[in-house]
């Protein structure tokens, strides 16, 4: 096992807004996490790369809510939370972006971004939705990640994948998250969408949030990520700073090379 | 900064205009048959469009159009429902009962039929929500409501309701003048809206403009049109009503927003906490509401409640109007406009034939070609081509 590298000066000192502690999950026989410790910073995007099956999912899925971890604890800013929802973990500042997206194709973007969320007139108005309140913020949102839409009224279905990417990272931030997920955001993007979804996640670092990004393209990766986190069929195997590491380090530590010569 | 949402400014303006109508389209189709339909009568017998004729229509499409708006509700969170028609007749007859046999206020027992029609339906969508699909549900549901039919109905098979309250709900008028006040405060209040909500994109002031006249027109000709002697017909006024509140609520609401949603994508709705399984039960409840309205009116016009009521073709009728008028089978894509526009399409094909005096077959096959060709021009509108695609 390499050995951990030890936090830098700067993070040492200060509470980080989410810690994963011991973190294990099983699903009948097979064993998704097992003790996995992780603290994750605002203003860091922390990359978790992996083999197939080697429980990344399943470690974002417990982050995100929607799967309850076997045993572990996590805590926000300190305090220890229960993540049962979705809305439990967007209520303490956690968004995720799925794999898929989860875009509803037949809605618009405006519709989309605020899925869930959507402002309404007080009662005595009967409620109406506030569109143009809606459409402005949208508006800005998608300008300040640069999220290019030849229409807001057009359904997101029929838009490009960076488009599609582009509005629902940008859905995180409707909400004005602590956290993002990212659950693989470029596997299925072009090279010139990959480096937009790239821009965003350093646009959300640099708008002071946390990023927890999994990629199995090992360039993405090194260019984004301030630590890279290695899960090995479900342990944490090795965690890497910046700079620290080569493309061969990674590539031993997800295939288990060390483990061999050590 | 830059501005994302520019895309016509400096664009020719074919497709400036292009812009103005992109994503609104969804109602032409359903429009391009019904002109057709009208004008081939038209051209055949002068009559079919004089305003008696189709104040004839309306009246005898209310039924449908009513139905048809609830199996709008319940096909956009991607279900489908066979039951409504015979559970209409339930309620018809189970306010009849009340109304008529044993004399009860007619406010109460509408509110009885109504409660019915609701809790019937409710019942279906929570089995529904347990994951049995709706189809079965529903087809189940029929059969059992064809029984139950029997049983609200008393040893003769058959109530008249010739010359009380329940008939009046058919014959009564909405006096002309109160008819155009409230017509205009409609169209006053959504020019309004239109209006506000317009403010700051060209684009959307050209389309607001337009609608604005197209909903006047609509409306005031409407009122026009569809005036008898006395009035306008209380169909004509309950049907407009479930229509502009069913408007309202499906396109301004957050509820509108998530009953599409739900459609659209369930484990994306889900993921955003809208409460998936509690949607599909309102729609349900909705066509609950819609069905108990849609029989007592078909009751009232008919004078009586039978073995019959909410039998017959109705159900298709309804189902069909819907899918024609461009509401989706799949989920997530339509408005409760197809429910009327698609029940004046296949209304007006019958009204047709039968004012030209053509054979019945004639209107089976009419019916039947306009729903295939409906939904096939709806897909090639949707995929944007008109070859299948491959693999
Ligand atoms: N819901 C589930 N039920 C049963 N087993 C599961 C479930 N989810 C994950 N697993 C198992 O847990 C292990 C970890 O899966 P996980 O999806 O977290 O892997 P991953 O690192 O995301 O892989 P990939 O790179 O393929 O996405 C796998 O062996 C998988 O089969
Ligand atoms: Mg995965």
């Amino acid at each position: 096992m390499p050995p951990a590298v030890p936090p830098s000066a700067d993070s040492a000192t200060t509470t980080p807004f989410l810690q994963i502690s011991g973190v294990s999950k099983h699903f009948g026989g097979v064993r998704a996490l097992h003790e996995v410790d992780l603290d994750l910073r605002r203003g860091e995007v922390i990359a978790l790369v992996g083999d197939n099956g080697a429980g990344k999912s399943t470690l974002v899925n417990v982050v995100s809510g929607v799967q309850r971890p076997d045993s572990g604890v996590l805590h926000v800013n300190g305090v220890e939370v229960r993540l049962d929802s979705p809305r439990a973990a967007a209520a303490v500042g956690i968004h995720t972006v799925y794999q898929d997206l989860s875009l509803c194709d037949n809605l618009d973007a405006v519709k989309n971004l605020f899925l869930g969320l959507e402002e309404t007139d007080p009662w005595w108005r009967g409620r109406t939705l506030r569109r143009r309140a809606m459409e402005r913020r949208a508006r800005e949102v998608l300008d300040s990640m640069s999220v290019r839409l030849r229409s807001f009224t057009a359904p997101v279905g029929g838009m490009s994948g960076g488009q599609r990417q582009g509005i629902a990272i940008c859905r995180a931030l409707v909400s004005d998250p602590s956290l993002v997920l990212l659950d693989e955001p470029t596997a299925a993007l072009g090279v010139s969408q990959r480096a937009e979804v790239l821009d965003l996640i350093l646009r959300l670092k640099e708008d002071n949030r946390g990023v927890l990004v999994i990629s199995h393209d090992l360039k993405d990766v090194q260019h984004v990520a301030d630590r890279v986190v290695v899960l090995r069929l479900g342990s944490k195997v090795a965690e890497f700073s910046r700079g620290d590491y080569t493309s061969s380090d990674l590539v031993a530590a997800i295939t288990g090379a060390h483990e061999g010569v050590a | 900064m830059s501005t994302q949402i520019g895309r016509t400014d400096g664009a020719p303006a074919w497709s400036r205009l292009a812009g103005i109508f992109e994503d609104r389209l969804s109602n032409i189709p359903v429009l391009m048959v019904l002109g057709a339909i009208w004008l081939f009568f038209y051209t055949r017998n002068e009559a079919f469009l004089s305003s008696q004729n189709i104040t004839n229509l309306i009246l005898q499409i209310a039924t449908t159009a009513m139905l048809a708006l609830g199996i709008v509700f319940v096909l956009l969170v991607g279900e489908i429902d066979l039951s409504s028609a015979i559970l209409s007749g339930v309620c018809a007859t189970v306010v009849a009962n009340y109304a008529v046999t044993s004399g009860w206020n007619i406010y109460l027992a509408l509110a009885a039929g109504i409660a019915l029609g609701m809790i019937a339906m409710v019942i279906q969508a929570v089995i529904v929500v347990f994951g049995v699909p709706s189809l079965i549900v529903t087809l189940g549901g029929m059969v059992v409501f064809q029984g139950l039919l029997l049983v609200v109905l008393p040893p003769e098979f058959t109530v008249s309701v010739g010359g009380t309250d329940y008939a009046e709900i058919a014959s009564a008028d909405v006096p002309t003048t109160v008819a155009y006040l409230v017509a205009g405060v409609v169209w006053v209040g959504y020019t309004i809206s239109r209006w506000i909500h317009a403010r700051g994109s060209s684009n959307d002031r050209i389309w607001a403009g337009v609608l604005s006249l197209v909903i006047g027109v609509a409306v005031f000709g409407g009122v026009t049109v569809l005036s008898r002697a006395d009035g306008l017909p209380l169909p004509v006024v309950i049907l407009g009503a479930m229509l502009i509140v069913a408007a309202y609520v499906t396109t301004r609401t957050r509820y509108g927003i998530h009953l599409y949603a739900v459609g659209g994508d369930r484990d994306a709705a889900r993921r955003a906490g809208i409460p998936v399984s509690r949607m599909i039960i309102y729609s349900f409840a909705i066509l609950g509401f819609c069905a108990a309205i849609a029989g007592v009116v078909d009751a009232a016009r008919l004078l009586s409640v039978s073995n019959s009521s909410g039998g017959g073709p109705l159900m298709l009728n309804a189902i069909a109007a819907a899918v024609v008028g461009g509401t989706s089978l799949f989920g997530g894509r339509g408005s409760v406009w197809s429910a009327l526009l698609g029940a004046l399409v296949i209304g007006s094909i019958s009204n047709g034939v039968q004012l030209l005096g053509y054979s019945p077959e004639v209107q089976n096959f009419a019916t039947g070609g306009v729903l295939v060709v409906a939904v096939a021009m709806d897909v090639v509108i949707t995929r944007g081509s008109l070859w299948p695609r491959r693999a």
